[in-house]
């Protein structure tokens, strides 16, 4: 009997051209062809049309507006942008169940589908014209046999264009790469490397497995790897996250206690049910703070279990707020993130335990299903009550200035 | 460009021909705007109800977003934006 030989692994990576501004750019015709940002204080997001001119993602807007002076800036809407995403990801399921999403970008395992749905470069043709037709996007698209040389494809046929690289071919494409542009290299691992003589991706061969594992830990095995166009991490269809965060500015920096209070509420509010959700439960709360005079501060707590409950996170990240806020300066930026997640109802309980910790849990749970059939506006609870009049609602919430799209 | 933001009822007439939804034309102010192009369309979840949103160009080249709301059945205008030139 002779053995079924396995499929051929390929991976495509799908990635939104511009994706803020290519939503307004559909929205309304008027904008196509002209320079357009997304942004509130910094670009989040700007067309090719401004790129062109001179702005890139993460440039203050005042420099922006400087570089190209016709630039047409929006503050932008999140719940719109998290809505073409979705259609997005809807046209790429058409080809596999196994896909993994992220803000603007996705990675399909097409392993498997070449019978069904013949070459992935066809695939990656198809889907780019579906996703057209769909939303008016373009999306470029990357095919290769993992998801890092996947990844590397689509860089190359950037903008509104489709790549491959041919599997057994990974390694040559990436040799001569410079080391910061591996994946898992950061910009701590990138000055050693370069501190080590390492400036390409082929010059980091040389270094053997052992080696890179006493100089970075076990991240030297993934760095091992990587340099030699291997990528072993496989498509989750379903994305735990390896932390949740939400995070806005203030429309103006304020000095006011109780605002932050009541937009850290808000915050860790909107973190926790996120995280209920998805069935988990964060170990650690983490409350980030910016000062009007852009200094950060940042403070964390891990607790011994998953925390779930919105009063006993926010309790956390009032002391943590009042260890980080030792300056009599406005606050420009509030934030809160959840990380180290456990499944969610795996408390051990325990006679010291809070003998209110149940009903309060049943109360976030109450809270969530109001909120599920009739939006997160619904209900306006606890220190949030505070934003009451200060802030615009629409049917998603408090209209906050830049809200973290983040996971 | 010249935005004003509404939230007003509107009468609409859809097509539902292809299994999806699009405004053909819609009366506002007792004036009928012809739809000549839905430029985008999404939509959005509110809770348990669904939300569409189109995003439409009337004969005059002016842009118009309506709302479809699936909790109460009601098609709503959020916004105009007059184009240049054609302000009025």
């Amino acid at each position: 009997m002779s053995a079924i030989a396995p499929a051929r692994p390929w991976i495509a990576h799908v990635d939104i051209d511009a994706f803020f501004a290519s939503v307004e750019q559909a929205r309304d015709p008027g904008l196509r062809g002209r320079p357009v940002a997304v942004g509130n204080g910094v670009v989040a997001s700007c067309s090719y049309e401004a790129r062109a001119r001179g702005c890139t993602p993460a440039m203050r807007i005042s420099d922006a507006r400087r570089v190209c002076p016709d630039l047409v800036i929006l503050d932008g809407n999140c719940a719109t942008y998290a809505a073409f995403a979705e259609q997005v990801f809807a046209e790429c399921r058409r080809y596999s169940p196994q896909l993994e999403t992220f803000l603007d970008e996705a990675i399909l395992d097409l392993t498997g589908t070449e019978r069904l749905w013949g070459h992935p470069l066809h695939v990656g043709e198809e889907l780019r014209g579906r996703v057209r037709d769909a939303t008016g996007l373009a999306v470029t698209i990357g095919v290769a046999a993992n998801r890092m040389a996947a990844r590397l494809a689509t860089k190359r046929a950037k903008p509104d264009g489709l790549g491959i690289i041919e599997p057994g071919r990974e390694a040559e494409h990436l040799a001569n790469l410079p080391i910061e542009e591996l994946p898992g290299v950061g910009h701590a691992t990138a000055a050693r490397l370069r501190a080590l003589n390492v400036t390409t991706v082929a010059a980091l061969r040389c270094f053997s497995e052992d080696h890179l594992r006493r100089l970075f830990g076990v991240r030297g095995d993934a760095l091992h790897e990587r340099c030699r166009g291997r990528d072993s991490r496989v498509i989750a269809a379903r994305e735990i996250p390896a932390s949740i965060s939400r995070e806005t500015a203030f429309h103006a920096a304020t000095p006011d206690p109780e605002e932050h209070r009541a937009m850290l509420h808000y915050l860790v509010e909107r973190a926790a049910r996120a995280a209920r959700t998805l069935g988990i439960a964060p170990r650690t709360i983490a409350v980030k703070i910016r000062y009007a005079d852009d200094c950060s501060e940042e403070a964390r707590r891990t607790f011994r279990q998953g925390v779930a409950v919105d009063a006993r996170l926010f309790d956390t990240a009032c002391e943590l707020l009042q260890r980080v806020r030792t300056r009599r300066v406005a606050l420009h930026l509030v934030g809160v993130t959840l990380s180290s997640f456990v499944a969610d109802h795996a408390e051990q309980l325990d006679f010291t335990a809070d003998v209110r910790a149940p009903r309060a849990r049943d109360l976030c749970d109450g809270l969530d299903r109001v909120r599920g059939r009739y939006g997160h506006a619904a209900v306006v609870a606890g220190a949030s009550i505070g934003l009451l009049g200060k802030l615009k609602q629409d049917a998603h919430g408090f209209v906050l200035r830049t809200p973290s799209l983040t996971k | 460009m010249n935005l004003e933001r509404l939230d007003d009822p509107v009468a609409a007439r859809v097509d539902f021909s292809g299994g999806r939804a699009t405004p053909v034309l819609f009366r506002r102010r007792g004036r009928v705007h012809r739809v000549r192009e839905v430029a985008a369309r999404w939509e959005e979840r509110r809770g348990g109800a669904r939300i569409l949103y189109f995003s439409c160009l009337d004969e005059a080249g002016d842009l118009y977003q309506l709302r479809f709301d699936g909790a109460d059945f009601l098609w709503r205008l959020e916004f105009v934006q007059i184009s240049a030139g054609a302000a009025r």
